[in-house]
């Protein structure tokens, strides 16, 4: 577990982590959500490299009460589905918010949040949430 | 291709084993079969497990199982397909025995989890989800489970109590089973009023860590046993599909292409319908999972899977019982060794030995095992000896 989050395992995937940027079929428009050589649906070579919008809805959610080792520090958290405008999905954390103050259907923005830590010496790992838009 | 029939089973009790490792978990139900089945030989030692390397430390232990059975240069392997590790030994163990190139094969599952703190435990499980961009955020299992739970609550516009009816359909047939990890009823008020895990999901909606391991051994038609007509099952058709890991890259996140196409392929290969089942297992990590199962394997019309167990068809009584000794959540899902108790129970239906839980007449049944929500999914349909 803890192998995961040796900085290089971390680093390639940071295009996904930090600025969700996924892999676009060009021939069939399928999103690939991490790195592959072909798409998943249609097998094309031809995936374009494409950050999802910034802004999603958010479709549905929990409250994760039994976290993992990893990320026990921040329970209990949001985990949301969030969908964004060509129909592509992501599951994520939902932060900066109470489930209180969250619906299904509202309009959610993407944010860099710390994910965890690496004990007391290794790495502090960040990566993408999304939080209720502030407008 | 030759037929492959199951000869014997054996199992440990499902629980909290302190005292005994994971090798001798895996021994003790490898003996178990071996000397249920009453063969001099096995020459293919199938072994799934989940999570070994992780949970104890261990690679290579097909070759420290058949050292702790007395067996020495025999085939042995290792198979790991997440939660659906066992059917796929299983698989394994069948193409080898029709093919001609193992006679006699010993398929072994085992896993410990009970060693694991319960934030280990579900940092393990999170395994079976895709890493990179799943487990590494925090998604679990559970959280998963809850996000298709709200889906299917808000599609069927059904109420929870739907749902949580299927954990107390486990519990019911669990109570008094010597091998299972919860052999005891529960009502639907305390499933309903266990602690949130991730809501809606509840504590008694959800499989506990526990510890156990099961084994089946196949033998080819030609070889001969100890076993008379009445007491081997053949395997009438085994297969496995995969599919896209998260449930929200698939058309519909509710239905589960792997389980369908695997139900209908097996079925296929038997050449026996859905109609002439009379038992059948199904994979029930979590509540909501056997609605989407029993739907997407077509037993249920969409959505009608709930109304259909309030119907009692899924009851010990009913037109189709399933899971006969508890299912996942009740008789316990040690992951590598799950499918393992499936097909070891179907076979004690069929072939008349299920004790208090036998199904009367029982001549044709099939276990689905599932990884994850779909990810991967695999059926075995069991045919008895005197049925054909």
């Amino acid at each position: 577990m803890r192998f995961n989050f040796r900085p290089q395992s971390h680093w390639r995937f940071k295009r996904f982590r930090y600025r969700t940027e996924v892999l676009r079929c060009a021939s069939c428009g399928t999103v690939n959500v991490t790195p592959r050589p072909v798409c998943r649906r249609c097998r094309s070579r031809n995936l374009l490299r494409e950050e999802l919008p910034e802004r999603g809805r958010l479709v549905a959610f929990t409250v994760v009460k039994s976290p993992t080792e990893e990320h026990k520090e921040l329970a209990p958290y949001i985990v949301g589905l969030v969908e964004f405008e060509d129909g592509t999905r992501v599951v994520t954390q939902i932060t900066d918010s109470d489930p209180e103050e969250l619906r299904t259907g509202m309009t959610v923005e993407r944010v860099v949040r710390k994910i965890t830590h690496d004990g007391d010496s290794g790495i502090i790992v960040y990566g993408f949430k999304f939080r209720p838009l502030v407008s | 291709m030759r037929n492959v029939h199951v000869v014997g089973v054996g199992y440990t009790r499902i629980g909290e084993h302190w005292d005994e490792s994971l090798t001798e978990l895996m021994a003790e139900a490898s003996l178990a079969a071996i000397e249920d089945a009453g063969v001099e030989r096995v020459d293919g030692v199938y072994v799934a497990s989940t999570f070994c390397e992780v949970t104890n430390n261990q690679a290579g232990i097909s070759a420290l199982i058949a050292e702790a059975l007395g067996l020495r240069s025999v085939y042995g392997v290792r198979v790991e397909g997440g939660e659906s590790s066992g059917m796929m030994a299983l698989m394994e163990a069948y193409a080898a025995v029709a093919s001609g190139l193992v006679d006699f094969a010993l398929v072994v599952g085992g896993e410990k989890l009970s060693d694991l703190l319960p934030d280990e435990f579900n940092s393990v499980h999170s395994m079976t989800l895709p890493y990179d961009s799943m487990g590494f955020a925090g998604v679990t299992p559970a959280s998963i489970a809850a996000l298709l739970y709200r889906a299917y609550l808000e599609r069927y516009e059904i109420p929870q109590e739907f749902i949580a009816q299927f954990p107390v359909l486990m519990h019911n047939n669990a109570e008094g089973i010597s091998h299972a990890q919860f052999p005891f009823k529960v009502k639907l008020e305390d499933v309903l009023g266990s602690p949130e895990v991730a809501p809606p999901l509840r504590r008694l909606e959800c499989f506990a860590p526990c510890d156990g391991a099961a084994a089946v051994i196949f033998a080819s038609e030609d070889s001969q046993t100890k076993r008379s007509s009445g007491q081997t099952v053949r395997i009438g058709g085994i297969s496995m599909k995969t599919d896209y890991v998260s449930p929200f890259d698939r058309e519909d996140p509710l239905f589960m292409t792997s389980v369908a196409l695997s139900v209908d392929e097996a079925l296929l290969r038997s050449g026996i319908s859905r109609g002439e089942l009379d038992v059948l297992e199904v994979h029930d990590s979590y509540s909501i999972v056997a609605p989407l199962i029993l739907e997407s394997g077509g037993f249920s019309s969409r959505g009608e899977s709930c109304p259909d167990l309030k119907m009692s068809k899924y009851a010990l009584e009913g037109e189709l019982p399933i899971n006969t000794f508890g299912g996942l959540k009740a008789r316990g899902h040690p992951l590598g060794a799950t499918a393992l108790y499936q097909v070891a129970e179907v076979y004690l239906q069929l072939t008349g030995r299920a004790g208090k839980r036998q199904i009367d007449g029982a001549r044709a049944g099939a276990a689905i095992s599932v990884s994850g929500f779909g990810t991967i999914a695999g059926t075995a349909v069991m045919l008895s000896g005197e049925g054909e």
